[in-house]
């Protein structure tokens, strides 16, 4: 999830929270349906969180939302209620599964600053079918709130000290409340209630402000009239009357005498008190909303607060710009041989201190991979649904932790090739029995770290990769960049990763259309990653991604070549040195290679591979710095090694990456002096 | 340099309406709209970056930020130049990029309302005519009036085509 | 200035509420997800108006609501709820609640309700 969307930090919390709530909604719907049984806690959770998705919605004027929110909360609030023993799950689930896709596209459209525009108006009035259907097939309880008496006199006979004897003054009060404030009725009663103290006996009208929604018409239309008998003053009344909250006008008259009072008393039906009914009410408490422990429970938010990805950046960079201010400090031309034992001492503290602030701050910056790795179960549910398979998905190491930015760029990869397995890989369930195999296909996604990398491997029971096929593809599009008896299984079937490939005969709705591989692939690049495939025939594929842990900070070798600064990722270093005249060999085509301990490297020029004037064009006048990646190893000439430091990796501008041509360059750097260091990207320069 | 531009950074949003930033290149004047403009600075060192076009001359270091610039007197196909200490890094900012521009000289901030903007003669001469999007009239001289965005978006065909 | 207490399990509400009350003459002492805190909070903050949620995992609005006042009597606390939650409402004014504002509601109307009681 990006930082900011918009410039609104309310629309930002509701987008976020929005977002959270639709996937713990999500997990629950999937897990639900999954043991077919929607459990009271889901029931209620489900409950709540369509409910808050109402409110917000409401709030923020995204009606279409609010409206389909609440059409789902009522089919929760009925089942919560009653517990109907015989609810469809799939169809249940269906429904709100389809809901939240719908919220999904309208949050996205707002994210996106597009309006939000969709209707759900079909799904609502689905929903509505569903729940009248939901509430004909169960019996109905009379679990029902407020009396289905019918029109109660409301004449209050008081608790109070008062001596009835002396509440002789009387009074009429009539009270219209601002338009718009809604549930007049209820602030009614409110008054009513708070009249219990001062009062002795009370009326009005109309009479069934409780259980009637009819009453707020009449409240509205009429306003709201109390007769009750008190031994206040009419200052003392006035005061308490002018106290409502929404009142727009207040007519009070001191009576004379209590006909009116009567009259109205007699109108009604003597039936049990206000105070009766009160008790009543209080006894059936049908709308507890006990709620039992929360699987994503909120509690535990509590020792958990989201920060805006921004700040984290900025304070990423501010720990970057620590790291080099520190070195300018440490490595200060003016200490130059001075001997300063004591500054040493502290600047080694001071050193100590910053990396472990560095570590602190990188840390935070790490998210487990949970979330995305649950998120495929929904694609393996709709897939399967749609393909009529069964697939268990199985998942190890989602805690696995993975920079925030890198999370964002695996999501899409990981829910094609989730996709591809149900495909292409798993087989419908009779074949699978027909061969022997279990009829569920198993697809595992395992992530686990790695040194500096995590990796992630999905793997799955399927058919496997089909070399021929394959190879064939590969001939068919011009992809073959060897001999096919000289390939190996798997640079066969790291074939499909290739641009324009693809052997599906029909393009599927989910996959195969040529793009897929080859996009997966370059997404995972973007981060810094590679990927990786393998198979086995008829009994499976897996495809394994290596992302680094955090693009963030490296360690590096920072080089010159002529004016300008390069660095190399330290840990794609083997070795540097000096090169002696007769271990450089050139090969008939120009092509100059070293003879390394009986081992031959191609040699890259750096200056000629990026263009850069230097003096340094001999090789024993410069370094020699042997690099390597995914076993395969060059040499680079370069003009000198300046020194390794930990280098905070920044982005090349978005307008510089635009230009496709440059390769190679995997971000640059700020050196300690202020002027930029370009970081080679090893995996290019071995093309 | 950059004082001209210290009043123009407080100014509010509404105020910076029909105000344009002027500036010189081979003997030619060029105004931006202010709302683009971030700041303005002296030329410093450029790390260049490889195999791009030829007017994107690399990056810099702006107070930690990197920044991409390119050289209008090669975008608007004029003979390249020396830099001297007249030359001036113009920072603008669209849709949250950044891009320095490097101008011979800047000149002045202007306001020129809207009745003294038409629009250019439709010619077909040198490319750099489409990045001019209004002409204003100031006194008896013309400041040719750069669409920024075009400026800065517009470059997947002209590298494509430099290259080739 | 009078200090407020907001206790809503969705952020998205208290931030909305937030908004509204710092533009007037209050002061938000502490927020709280869910009623068990809430309860918890008021104890410690003695805050002078609470605004409360109804509908909240845990501990329910109307249960906090319950508990402050047997804390304190004098507690003033303004129920938040959606339409459709009449009879909560009415329970929660018979348990003391000052007055409700209901979602989605108007800045005025909660800056209104929170200013008479």
């Amino acid at each position: 999830m990006s930082d900011q969307y918009t410039n609104e930090p309310l629309l930002d919390m509701f987008l976020f929270e929005t977002e959270q709530l639709l996937e713990q909604l999500e997990q629950s719907v999937i897990s639900s349906e999954k043991e077919s049984n929607f459990s009271e806690e889901a029931i209620n959770e489900i409950f709540r969180i369509m409910h808050t998705i109402k409110g917000s919605a409401a709030m923020m004027l995204f009606d279409n939302i609010a409206k389909l929110a609440h059409s789902i909360e009522d089919v929760f609030f009925y089942l919560r209620k009653e517990r109907p023993s015989d609810v469809d799950c799939t169809v249940l689930s269906d429904l709100v599964l389809e809901g939240i896709d719908f919220i999904k596209t309208e949050v996205d459209k707002i994210k996106n600053k597009l309006p939000a525009d969709g209707t759900a108006d079909a799904l609502v009035e689905t929903m509505k079918g569903y729940l009248s259907q939901l509430k004909q097939e169960t019996k109905p309880e009379t679990m029902e709130a407020a009396p289905a008496e019918p029109e109660k006199q409301q004449y209050y006979i008081s608790q109070v000290k008062t001596d009835t004897a002396e509440c002789n003054k009387i009074y009429k009060a009539v009270i219209h409340y601002e338009d718009g404030c809604e549930m007049e009725n209820i602030r009614a009663y409110t008054i009513i209630h708070n009249l219990k103290d001062i009062a002795s006996e009370i009326t009005y009208v109309p009479s069934d402000i409780i259980d009637s929604d009819e009453s707020i018409h009449v409240i509205r239309r009429d306003g709201f009239q109390i007769f009750l008998k008190t031994n206040l003053d009419y200052r003392r009344m006035f005061e308490f009357f002018n106290q409502t909250i929404f009142l727009k006008d207040l007519e009070l008259i001191q009576l004379e005498h209590d006909y009116e009072f009567k009259k109205i008393e007699l109108d009604h039906n003597k039936i049990p008190a206000l105070n009766d009914m009160v008790k009543e009410l209080k006894e059936k408490p049908m709308h507890t909303e006990r709620t039992d422990k929360d699987t994503v429970s909120t509690n535990t938010a509590q020792s958990i607060i989201s920060v805006s990805v921004s700040k984290l950046d900025k304070l990423m960079d501010l720990v970057g710009e620590m790291v080099i201010a520190e070195a300018m400090v440490i490595q200060n031309p003016d200490l130059r041989g001075l001997n300063l034992a004591n500054f040493v001492k502290a600047s080694r503290q001071l050193s100590k201190i910053t990396s472990d602030i560095q570590d602190m701050v990188m840390s935070i910056r790490m998210v487990p991979l949970s979330a995305t790795f649950n998120k495929m179960h929904r694609i393996v549910r709709d897939m399967c649904k749609k393909l009529d398979k069964d697939v268990d998905l199985d998942i190890i190491g989602e805690e696995t932790e993975v920079d925030k930015n890198i999370i964002e760029h695996i999501s899409d990869p990981l829910m094609h090739l989730v996709r591809n397995s149900i495909d292409h890989g798993i087989e419908i369930p009779e074949e699978r029995i027909a061969l022997g195999k279990a009829r569920n296909g198993t697809i595992t996604l395992e992530a686990k770290n790695a040194g500096s990398d995590v990796l992630i491997i999905i793997r799955d029971d399927g058919r496997g990769l089909n070399k021929d096929k394959i190879l064939k593809k590969a001939k068919e599009n011009n992809l073959l960049f060897k001999n096919e008896e000289d390939m190996t299984d798997k640079e066969i079937f790291n074939l499909i990763l290739l641009p324009g490939f693809s052997t599906k005969d029909n393009v599927t709705e989910f996959s195969g259309r040529g793009v897929g591989m080859d996009v997966v692939r370059k997404n995972i690049e973007a981060v810094g990653g590679t990927l990786s495939v393998d198979s086995a025939a008829g009994k499976g594929t897996v495809i394994t991604l290596k992302i680094p842990l955090t693009l963030a900070i490296i360690d590096g070798m920072n080089i010159k070549v002529g004016k300008s600064r390069y660095t190399i990722p330290t840990i794609a270093i083997k070795e540097s040195f000096r090169p002696k005249e007769g271990d450089i060999i050139t090969d008939p085509d120009g092509n100059e290679m070293i003879m390394v301990r009986g081992q031959c490297y191609l040699i890259r020029r750096l200056h000629e591979l990026y263009k850069v004037k230097t003096d340094i064009t001999k090789f024993t006048d410069g370094i020699i710095i042997m690099i390597e990646q995914d076993e395969k190893t060059v040499c680079v000439f370069a003009d000198e090694l300046l020194g390794q430091q930990q280098v905070v990796v920044k982005a090349l501008p978005q307008y510089i990456q635009n230009f496709n041509k440059v390769r190679g360059l995997a971000g640059c750097t700020l050196l300690g002096d202020g002027s930029i260091s370009l970081i080679l990207d090893v995996a290019r320069m071995f093309h | 340099m950059s004082d001209l531009f210290d009043n123009v950074a407080d100014m509010e949003e509404d105020t910076q309406k029909d105000r344009y930033l002027t500036f010189v290149i081979a003997s030619e004047c060029y105004g931006i709209e202010i709302k683009y403009v971030t700041e303005i600075i002296g030329i410093q060192a450029i790390t260049e970056i490889p195999e791009l076009p030829e007017y994107v001359r690399g990056i810099i270091n702006l107070r930690g930020k990197i920044i991409p610039v390119i050289d209008v007197r090669i975008r608007f196909r004029k003979e390249k130049k020396e830099y001297n200490d007249r030359t001036c890094v113009v920072v603008v900012d669209i849709k949250d990029i950044s891009i320095g521009l490097i101008v011979d000289s800047v000149a002045e901030v202007l306001t020129i309302p809207e009745q003294d903007i038409v629009d250019p003669p439709q010619v077909n001469k040198a490319s750099n005519n489409k990045y001019i999007n209004k002409i204003g009239k100031v006194g008896n001289e013309v400041k040719l009036l750069l669409d920024c965005e075009k400026l800065l978006t517009d470059n997947e065909l002209e590298s494509l085509s430099e290259v080739q | 200035m009078k200090k407020v207490m907001i206790v809503d399990d969705a952020a998205f509400m208290r931030m909305a509420i937030k908004n509204i009350l710092v533009k007037y003459d209050f002061e938000i002492v502490d927020e709280a997800e869910n009623g068990q805190v809430a309860v918890n909070k008021y104890k410690e903050k003695k805050p002078d108006i609470v605004t409360m949620d109804i509908t909240m995992p845990e501990m329910t609005g109307i249960d906090a609501l319950k508990a402050i006042m047997a804390y304190d009597p004098n507690a003033k606390v303004v129920m938040v709820s959606a339409m459709g939650q009449e009879q909560m409402i009415m329970e929660a004014i018979m348990s003391g609640a000052r007055s409700f504002v209901v979602k989605p509601f108007k800045e005025d109307y909660v800056i209104q309700t929170l200013t008479k009681i």
